[in-house]
């Protein structure tokens, strides 16, 4: 349903995408899982038209949106992370004029306005004004205007940016639905919880590539059964690789060590806290701090890129 | 066509919901054009009026004479004269009542014949400024002339004071009177006739007759609605692409100059809505011919849009709406002062007004009021029609080019 090959976006020397490549088909949610600025914004506004890729293809229900743009987009529906609405225009208006952008038509228009009103529960403040409305409100009328042609494949960029819990729960609901449906939808998100959640398959994205693929489950399996261990401290001119080499732990990796952080992974870690304590004080080492985290896809980001998904 | 109406439909309906912004774009020329017509045209030509009260104490000829020297000619039409008593002349004039209160005192006209030193009181109010002055100087040159009239023709006077008044004079006395006046009319007039200046009254040429000057500023009014709704109207591409519409829009198939032909056909009613109530007023008002009301609208309309999208184009080259917005609102003044919005351009030195008429409203109102005060009726120029048809197309396309380059998609 939707096919992204080496798709290469640049800005004079910066690649803001480089060779990205990903599938999602019908029925489906593909998660593109990134920190800000990864590219994940970039590669949707290539998907939706907004930018002209540099190099590569994508192809939107069989229709390339280069080529073939009209009938791409036909297929397409696009929920941007800013609030697309006009305030001005009662919600049924709001819905109505996206749906004649789509090119919707008479009682057919009608009918879909309706349903989509009830589907994001707004049916009885129709012909309020978003600007009366609550950000979860103008979040879900967001929502509804871009699915109110019923699309194919639904991009939606990181939805749920500023939204209360409650309103968040909903949108996952209505993705859920869209999904159901038989819609292929193309998910971007920074937050590790809501990808786990609402993903079949994803691309953890970074710098503008993808450095992992797959389903959540296949991609948690890359961590093994391992923990991540980062400890905070003083780590003066130590290769802790070199230090923690005899320490015997078989699967023991340093990830990274930087500006008094120091990160590694290895299965069963609070096992063998007090041999790595001991191998870093030997080493003329301290530590000050110690968070342990069991594997998901944060850890494993944090494996991959060496930082925080959220930095 | 069918998303260029949905765009228009959608424009339509929120400028509905924001009815005060037309009222402003109305209020502010019918304010500037209220008062520039009112102080043009105030009073319909009348002069205004003082009122000079009179205390006659003397009740002779004389006196009678100097209150009726007043209410000749050009200045009856100037000054009011009112007999009234001391009292209640007093009252008055205190009050403020009147211009000026003149009292000629019991026996003026016996000390004038004997050439004996007489007061007349003139109290003036000094809360008027020019009336007073004039009835001042009036009045210095009425005693002025009896002066002169007692030097050349004392003795002829005295004859006459002296007569028997009893009976009729007889011819003899009348014939002796009028052969001494005469005589020294003869001797005089030497020196005041001819006078020694020529005045040659020349006819002016026959012209075309000059139109009433406050309809030269309906166009500029007209126009003056029409650049701030197009200026306010045109902000709305950065409206939209703030709220991320014109994102939202491009991933849509809809096409980008249906929604720019759209909001142009909005922008239409609207500058058709103001224009419309503008026109009507200042066609009632100036009574101007009622069969150069709608080419006069389409005139309007067609020009109103062009100006609206270049505003537009204008708009949507500035790198930020702050800037925009600014930059296009700084724009209005030179263009209104240029384009006769103040001053019309009939009215202001040549040089200046064929600089005026290059600029887009100049252009149009100039033609409008070329249209408005002719006798006849509307000409169709071809030429002017094609440049304002080219001026709204042009823009329309620099919009549309402006939102596929990239307007839209930041």
């Amino acid at each position: 349903m939707l096919a992204v090959e080496n798709l290469v976006k640049q800005y004079g020397d910066l690649a803001a995408v480089n060779n990205v490549s990903f599938g999602a088909s019908k029925g489906s949610v593909f998660g593109l899982l990134g920190p800000n600025g990864a590219g994940k914004s970039t590669t949707i506004n290539c998907i939706s038209g907004l930018l002209s890729p540099t190099s590569g293809r994508i192809s939107v229900a069989g229709a390339d949106i280069v080529k073939d743009s009209k009938n791409a987009k036909r297929s397409l529906g696009v929920v941007p992370q800013e609030l697309a609405l006009y305030e001005d225009l009662p919600a049924i208006e709001n819905l109505r004029y996206w749906g004649k952008a789509y090119g919707l038509r008479g009682s057919a228009l009608d009918a879909r306005v309706q349903e989509v009103l009830d589907h994001i529960g707004l049916a009885d403040r129709a012909r309020d004004f978003p600007k009366t409305f609550s950000g979860g409100m103008k979040r879900r009328l967001n929502f509804g205007c871009g699915i109110v042609h019923k699309p194919g494949v639904l991009l939606l960029d990181e939805p749920t940016v500023g939204v209360d819990p409650q309103s968040r729960q909903r949108l996952f609901d209505l993705v859920e639905t869209e999904r159901d449906a038989g819609a292929c939808v193309l998910y971007t998100t920074h937050y590790m919880e809501e990808a786990e959640r609402l993903c079949d398959s994803l691309a953890i994205i970074d710098h503008g590539q993808i450095i992992a693929q797959g389903s959540v489950g296949e991609l948690k399996a890359k961590l093994g059964a391992r923990d991540v261990l980062q400890l905070n401290g003083d780590f003066p001119g130590t290769d802790m690789n070199t230090s923690l080499a005899g320490s015997g732990i078989s699967d023991l990796e340093v990830i990274s060590q930087e500006d008094g952080v120091l990160t590694l992974t290895m299965s069963s870690a609070s096992q063998h806290l007090p041999t790595i304590f001991e191998k870093i004080t030997s080493a003329g080492g301290s530590v000050s701090e110690t968070s342990l985290r069991s594997p998901n896809l944060e850890t494993l980001f944090l494996l991959l890129t060496g930082k925080e998904l959220r930095e | 066509m069918r998303f260029l109406i949905a765009s228009f439909s959608k424009d339509l309906a929120r400028w509905r919901q924001d009815p005060m912004a037309a009222l402003l774009w109305l209020a502010i020329p019918f304010l500037i054009g209220g008062l520039i017509t009112l102080m043009v045209d105030g009073g319909d030509g009348a002069s205004p009026t003082g009122l000079l009260l009179i205390n006659d104490q003397d009740d002779s000829l004389l006196s009678g004479a100097i209150a009726g020297a007043y209410s000749q000619g050009q200045l009856g039409e100037l000054i009011l004269v009112e007999l009234v008593s001391l009292d209640e002349g007093t009252e008055r004039i205190n009050n403020g009542d009147a211009s000026g209160f003149l009292i000629i005192p019991d026996g003026f006209t016996a000390a004038f014949l004997n050439e004996e030193p007489v007061t007349l009181t003139l109290k003036t109010n000094p809360s008027q400024t020019i009336l007073p002055g004039i009835i001042q100087d009036v009045t210095e040159i009425l005693l002025d002339l009896g002066f002169y009239a007692q030097a050349l023709f004392g003795p002829e006077i005295d004859k006459i004071q002296t007569a028997d008044t009893a009976t009729v004079p007889d011819d003899v006395f009348a014939a002796d009177i009028a052969v001494q006046i005469q005589g020294k009319m003869d001797t005089v007039s030497p020196h005041l006739f001819p006078p020694a200046f020529d005045v040659q009254v020349v006819e002016p040429p026959p012209s075309e007759p000059r139109p009433d000057i406050a309809l030269l500023f309906l166009p500029g009014i007209v126009l003056m609605a029409l650049l701030f709704s197009a200026q306010g109207m045109s902000a709305d591409f950065w409206k939209e692409r703030e709220t991320g519409a014109l994102r939202r829009l491009v991933s849509t198939p809809g096409l980008l100059s249906g929604f720019v032909y759209g909001k142009a056909l909005a922008a239409a009613v609207i500058v058709a809505l103001l224009g419309g109530i503008t026109l009507t007023l200042g066609f009632l008002y100036h009574e101007v011919t009622w069969s150069k009301f709608i080419p006069s609208m389409l005139w309007i309309t067609i020009a109103g849009v062009g100006l609206f999208a270049w505003f537009a184009a204008l708009q949507m080259l500035f790198p930020n709406q702050k800037a925009a917005n600014l930059l296009t609102s700084i724009l209005l003044f030179p263009l209104l002062m240029m384009g006769g919005s103040f001053f019309p351009l009939d009215v202001l030195p040549e040089w200046i007004a064929s600089i005026g008429r290059m600029s887009p409203n100049g252009f149009v109102a100039d033609r409008l009021t070329k249209e408005l005060t002719s006798p006849t009726a509307w000409t169709f120029d071809g030429k002017s029609w094609a440049i304002i048809l080219t001026m709204t197309v042009s823009g329309l396309a620099i919009c549309t080019w402006r939102l596929q380059t990239g307007f839209a998609r930041r």
